[in-house]
């Protein structure tokens, strides 16, 4: 019988947990890159191979390779760090990265260009700041995520304490982690089947992908419960979270031009007791550990095992590991994603101040010093700083003289507390070029402009403070989750992007394509109108994204496998 | 009959050359070697070879000789031609090279003809180091009754220009010789001028009793002399125009550098070089800054005059000889008493050129005071970084463009930035080879060779090719330094086939601007000492290229520092044991 497993399978197989060649390529002087296997196996210790896509071009003319380098992810679950930590991440962005820290959509700090010289030293300042970076990529459990700032409600600090308690329980095991970037001490590893018995949660093959869990409060989805592997949404009673439904089968990755991929809301599978949520979590992991697709990588996700078994004989599985049936879900009401930027006032008294960092790039522009800003923060807080799962931060637990302090920081470095449109404020884009090996077209750096000139259409509509959700990926990897976008547009090729339309405000259901390889002057034209109509035709509190459904602009997307359905393409002018 | 002595291995000929004439000479007989010896005088002395001199009869000449201290090679050259025309005079003339010579060795020499170049800030060259503090050390021995003349070559931009030579100068006087000619100090434009100097100043030292002399005589027993490697077929004079063929800056962007990779179609018969060897680049100056510079002297130009600005003046320098001028032509009082102070001209010069003077201390000029006041533009070095074996009918060349600002000003290096500014491929290139016999690879193509080299040192790159092309089977081991490593790893694919096919067996980077702290050549140097102490130990021979002060030096005290670690602390034998690897040829450098 031919072996029919995905590449990447035989790869993780063959690593020796992890370990590969990789300390060998760190030791090659003479390239930037590590071996082509080791590339794949870096993604378990937090990192990726990147290159400079600006720079192609001219490197193998001016006798260079390309110009590598690494992106490196942290692990922070629940996206809490200390000033202390934050001064910490500052110093490597400027000793080894390019400068800029940039937080993701999934609550957690990247690092960009650090090259491959310096990557053993960056990651002992990551250890020495008390973070890491396992697990943060790669086929496994990765960083988790939990409703920004635990100091709103006992329900919030549950749902942080899950998240951590989560993460821990679900960490590979491997100390090929520790040997290679911490110690240097090379250590051969076991090979065989005696591999496995170093990680008895994932075994020799770890899982068939990458596996996504979050955990939410509601009335706020700011963490996109829907668009993850596994979720644990907080049920409160008086005050204290009596226990979580549990969500399975969410995310957002597809191909164009295959149907048979597509972003999935994730289903909710039933309601645990707080002291069973750690264990759910690993049975649903293990299932889909032995249930997933392990031949073809673009249908491994936990999306498509639930598709392909169905959600009751998935769910009949992970009771049977676990010994007990799940209760039935109990009702729960999320009102909206995204976060609750400007200050506010938390139940201690104390305030937090949410700051919109656009695109999640914390980086020092001319007029505009972020960077600067929130090391000078960091050098006088006493709270926590947390990442939100939508590139944003929250400075947490300031007090009243503190706030004033903050506040002149913030003037001194021209940072805005309160920011432009109600649009821009939602807005979100995925890092794409020019470090993104799979990006399409750009989207950080595009982004911002564009919503400039949407925001010309929407001051003419008077639409300006209005929420509308808009998100940008460069590919249909979906990392800014943009078919959970009231606007989602997605890279296509250099300057053209897919419009995908009616998205809910509040994450629970996915967008339907409108406009297929639009550029920028389409786009604006195809939302003009549709901004107009809405000024005037909406009902009281109608969002955009329920707005045009309800105009008959697109259909809804009631489930992922219905997404690439009645499809009915804006007229291309 | 007793065994022929063979030709010794220092003779100045490849191994395979000397095994070559031994087998000729062994067995030749006396008549025979008698013939070839006069043939062969007669032939660098310019005699048709069909009336070689019969053999004179033995007589004595007056010895003279003839002392030398160069590091590219001109003061060697011009001693070298001294010499013809000593033996011309009928002087038993010998060469000496101060690298290889003690000052013991005047204390019997009667007549001395010293060339000596001025190095770095005022130093003398480096191998001629250690004769000349020997020479200016209290205990130098006494040269009474020695007859001597110094010509002493530098270049005016330089402070302390022609120092090495005024030096020597007053010091031979002071241990006794006998100044029998005036010294002469010359700028880069010395060919002239050293010629006339050398047959006035040997007229000056030949007793009268050999005046009438022609004889060629020669002399077998003379220490082994080096030989210029083979007349070059081109020259300042008459420049091969080659063509540039391939111009890329191998700086990726993003870099602080900006660093040119020239390819030069040089196919021309008779143009040979060998890895080690610079290229003179004869540029053309800036027509902006000829144009600025006709602006600020408010001078009327003509075709004629724009053209030899362009072409052939040096419109850049500013040294105190060119105020000094400067201050006599305008009729400056405050020019003239600048230049005659060298302290406040210092101030002023440091970072200014020729423009900046005319624009603080405008004068209206005539357009032959501008030429009288400029001296002529002088050619520009660049070590070979290719092999002619490796690459047929080409040399390459590795240019770092040189630009600054200063006193409100962009400013350009001539010739760094002609190349990079105002050429393009197609376009042609003034050059001619300057030979550097001080910079060759090991004969024995098994000798292991470590090469280190920052910046557009690695024009090393020239070594690396003519090993692979020679199928030498010593191990090589580079190792290169410059700022950052996205930007600035010169050659880097390259070097990754190197060593994948095994040409290069090590590779050692240091990029000084990666990270934090600064890490240099020296410290990887340092830090794998004891591998480089394993090289040097199975005969390696080592080589260092680029630049002196931002990276020579440490590299030089680092490897005396490892040598003394080896020698279990010991300091001053470290320092040894680098000399006695310099004079076995183990350790060359070429710097600058
Ligand atoms: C940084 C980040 C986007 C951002 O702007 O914030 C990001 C960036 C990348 N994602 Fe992502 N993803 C990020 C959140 C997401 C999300 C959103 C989420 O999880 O909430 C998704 C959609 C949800 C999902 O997983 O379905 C997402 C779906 C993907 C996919 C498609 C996965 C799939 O199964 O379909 C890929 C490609 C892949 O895995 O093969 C991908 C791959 C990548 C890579 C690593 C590209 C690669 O594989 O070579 C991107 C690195 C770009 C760079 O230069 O930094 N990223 N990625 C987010 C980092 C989150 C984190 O801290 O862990
Ligand atoms: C044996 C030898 C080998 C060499 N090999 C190479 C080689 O392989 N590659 C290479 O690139 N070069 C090499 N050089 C150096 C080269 O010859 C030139 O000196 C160099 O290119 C600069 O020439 P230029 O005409 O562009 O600049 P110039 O017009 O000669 O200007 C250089 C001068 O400008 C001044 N200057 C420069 N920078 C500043 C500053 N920041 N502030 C104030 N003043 C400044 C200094 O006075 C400096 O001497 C070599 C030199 C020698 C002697
Ligand atoms: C790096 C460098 C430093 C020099 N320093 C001086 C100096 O301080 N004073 C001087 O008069 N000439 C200086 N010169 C000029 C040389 O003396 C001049 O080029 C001379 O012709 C070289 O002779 P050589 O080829 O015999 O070494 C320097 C040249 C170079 C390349
Ligand atoms: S969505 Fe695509 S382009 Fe954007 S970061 Fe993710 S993988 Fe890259």
């Amino acid at each position: 019988m031919t072996d029919k497993r995905a590449r990447n399978e035989h790869i993780k197989e063959a690593s020796r947990q992890l370990r590969g060649t990789i300390a060998e390529g760190l030791a090659d002087q003479a390239t930037g890159a590590i071996a082509e296997d080791d590339q794949q196996l870096v993604k378990f210790h937090g990192t990726y191979l990147q290159d400079d896509r600006d720079l192609r071009g001219e490197r193998a003319r001016k006798k260079l390779e390309k110009a590598y380098s690494f992106m490196i992810r942290v692990r922070i679950p629940g996206g809490v760090v200390t000033p202390a930590q934050w001064l910490a991440l500052d110093a490597i962005a400027g000793n080894y990265a390019n400068g800029t820290l940039r937080l993701t959509t999934r609550q957690t700090f990247q690092f960009h260009g650090v090259i491959k010289s310096n990557m053993r030293a960056t990651m002992q300042a990551i250890d020495a700041a008390l973070l890491d970076t396992i697990a943060a990529c790669g086929d496994v459990n990765r960083n988790v995520l939990a409703t920004s700032n635990p100091h709103l409600s006992p329900a919030h600090e549950s749902a942080l304490e899950l998240a951590r308690s989560l993460s821990t329980h679900l960490l590979p095991r491997t100390g090929a982690y520790r040997e290679i970037w911490l110690d240097g001490e090379r250590i051969a590893g076991p090979d065989g089947e005696a591999a496995g018995e170093e990680e008895p949660l994932y075994g020799r093959h770890y899982l068939p992908r990458k596996f996504k869990t979050v955990v939410a409060v509601p009335p706020d989805n700011d963490v996109d419960i829907f668009a993850h592997d596994l979720g644990f949404i907080a049920i409160v009673e008086n005050g204290e979270v009596c226990g979580w439904n549990v969500t399975v089968g969410g995310g957002m990755g597809m191909t164009h031009g295959e149907p048979d991929t597509f972003p999935r809301t994730a289903d909710v599978m039933g309601f645990c007791t707080p002291s069973q949520a750690v264990d759910v979590a690993e049975k649903v992991l293990t299932v889909q550990r032995d249930w997933g697709n392990r031949e073809i990588r673009k249908r491994a996700r936990l999306k498509y095992t639930i598709e392909d078994r169905g959600l009751d004989a998935f769910r009949a599985e992970v009771e049977r590991r676990l010994g007990y049936a799940l209760s039935p879900p109990r009702a729960f009401d999320f009102a909206r994603t995204g976060d609750h930027l400007g200050w506010q006032k938390g139940p201690d008294g104390r305030f937090h101040l949410g700051l919109f960092v656009e695109n999640g790039r914390i980086a020092d522009r001319p007029g505009h010093g972020l960077r600067t800003a929130m090391r000078e923060i960091a050098e006088i807080h006493k709270g926590e700083l947390i990442c939100t799962a939508n590139q944003n931060v929250i400075v947490a637990g300031v007090s009243a003289r503190a706030k004033k302090r903050i506040d002149a920081i913030l003037a001194a470095n021209g940072i805005l507390v309160a920011t432009s449109s109600g649009l821009r404020r939602n807005s979100m884009a995925c890092v794409a070029l020019p470090t993104c090996g799979l990006a399409l077209a750009e989207s950080e750096r595009y982004l911002p402009s564009l919503v400039t000139r949407l925001e010309a259409l929407l001051d003419r509509h008077g639409l300006r403070e209005d929420e509308i959700v808009i998100r940008m990926t460069g590919c249909p990897n979906g990392c800014a989750r943009p078919y959970l976008a009231e606007i989602g547009l997605v890279g296509r090729g250099p300057g053209t992007y897919n419009l995908y339309l009616g998205a809910a405000f509040d994450g629970s259901r996915l967008s339907k394509l409108h406009a297929e390889d639009v550029h920028e002057a389409e786009i604006v034209s195809l939302l003009d109108p549709l901004f107009g109509r809405y000024a005037l035709e909406r009902t009281d509190g109608e969002r955009f994204g329920d707005f045009v459904i309800r105009a008959g602009v697109v259909a809804p997307t009631l489930s992922g496998r219905t997404f690439h359905d009645d499809i009915r393409l804006a007229g291309r002018r | 009959m007793t065994a022929l002595a063979p030709i010794p291995s220092t003779a100045p000929f490849s191994a395979a050359e000397i095994g070559l004439l031994n087998s000729v000479v062994a067995r030749s007989s006396p008549e025979q070697r008698a013939w070839l010896s006069g043939f062969l005088a007669g032939l660098s002395a310019g005699t048709p070879a069909a009336q070689a001199a019969p053999l004179a009869p033995p007589r004595k000449r007056t010895p003279l000789t003839i002392l030398y201290a160069s590091e590219s090679g001109n003061a060697e050259s011009l001693a070298l031609a001294a010499r013809k025309s000593a033996a011309k005079l009928g002087f038993d003339a010998r060469v000496l090279d101060m690298a290889e010579a003690d000052p013991a060795a005047l204390q019997k020499a009667g007549r001395l003809l010293v060339f000596a170049a001025t190095w770095g800030e005022g130093d003398p060259p480096q191998r001629a180091a250690d004769f000349y503090t020997a020479l200016m050390a209290g205990d130098a021995p006494r040269l009474d009754g020695l007859h001597f003349s110094v010509l002493a070559l530098g270049d005016s931009a330089y402070v302390n220009f022609c120092e090495t030579g005024r030096r020597i100068d007053a010091r031979l006087a002071e241990l006794g010789g006998v100044r029998v000619a005036e010294r002469i100090d010359l700028d880069l434009d010395f060919a002239k001028a050293a010629a006339a100097w050398t047959t006035a100043t040997l007229e000056t030292l030949r007793p009268a009793e050999d005046a009438a002399s022609t004889v060629v005589h020669v002399n077998f027993h003379a220490d082994a002399e080096p030989a210029g490697e083979t007349a070059p077929a081109f020259s300042a004079e008459s420049p091969l125009e080659a063509e540039i063929t391939e111009l890329v800056n191998l700086s990726g962007t993003g870099s602080s550098r900006e660093t040119w990779h020239v390819e030069l179609r040089t196919d021309a018969p008779g143009f040979t070089y060998q890895p080690g060897d610079a290229i003179a680049v004869i540029p053309e100056n800036d027509p902006e800054l000829v144009a600025a510079v006709i602006e600020a002297a408010r001078v009327t130009p003509d075709a004629g005059l724009l053209a030899h600005l362009e072409t052939s003046a040096d419109i850049t320098t500013l040294s105190r000889p060119l105020a000094e001028r400067y201050g006599r032509i305008a009729g400056r009082e405050d020019v003239a008493r600048l230049a005659a102070d060298a302290a406040s001209f210092q101030a002023f010069a440091a970072d200014r050129q020729l423009l900046d003077l005319f624009k603080t201390y405008p004068a209206t000029l005539m357009g032959s005071d501008l030429r009288e006041l400029l001296r002529p533009l002088p050619h520009r070095l660049y070590s070979v970084a290719s092999s002619a074996a490796a690459h047929e009918g080409e040399t390459h060349l590795l240019v770092g463009a040189v630009r600054w600002h200063a006193h409100g000003l962009d400013r350009k290096g001539v010739a760094s930035t002609f190349l990079a500014d105002r050429r393009r491929k197609g376009d042609s290139l003034k050059l001619f080879v300057k030979p550097n016999r001080h910079f060759r690879l090991p004969a024995d193509p098994a000798r292991p060779v470590v090469m280190i080299g920052a910046g557009t040192g690695v024009a090393l790159r020239g070594f690396v090719a003519e090993r692979e092309a020679m199928g030498a089977t010593g191990h090589n081991w580079l190792v290169f330094g410059e700022r950052n490593f996205t930007h600035d790893f010169l050659y880097q694919l390259e070097w990754q086939e190197h060593l994948a096919s095994g040409t290069l067996a090590r590779l050692d980077v240091a990029f000084s601007r990666d990270q934090p702290e600064k890490i240099y050549v020296q410290h990887r140097l340092w830090q794998h000492r004891d591998q480089l102490l394993g090289w040097i130990g199975d005969g390696a021979h080592i080589y260092v290229c680029g630049d002196e002060k931002g990276m020579a030096r440490d590299v030089d005290d680092t490897l005396a520092r490892i040598l003394a670690e080896q020698a279990k602390g010991d300091a001053e034998a470290g320092r040894a044991a680098l000399k006695a690897l310099a004079k076995a040829g183990r350790y060359q450098r070429d710097v600058y």
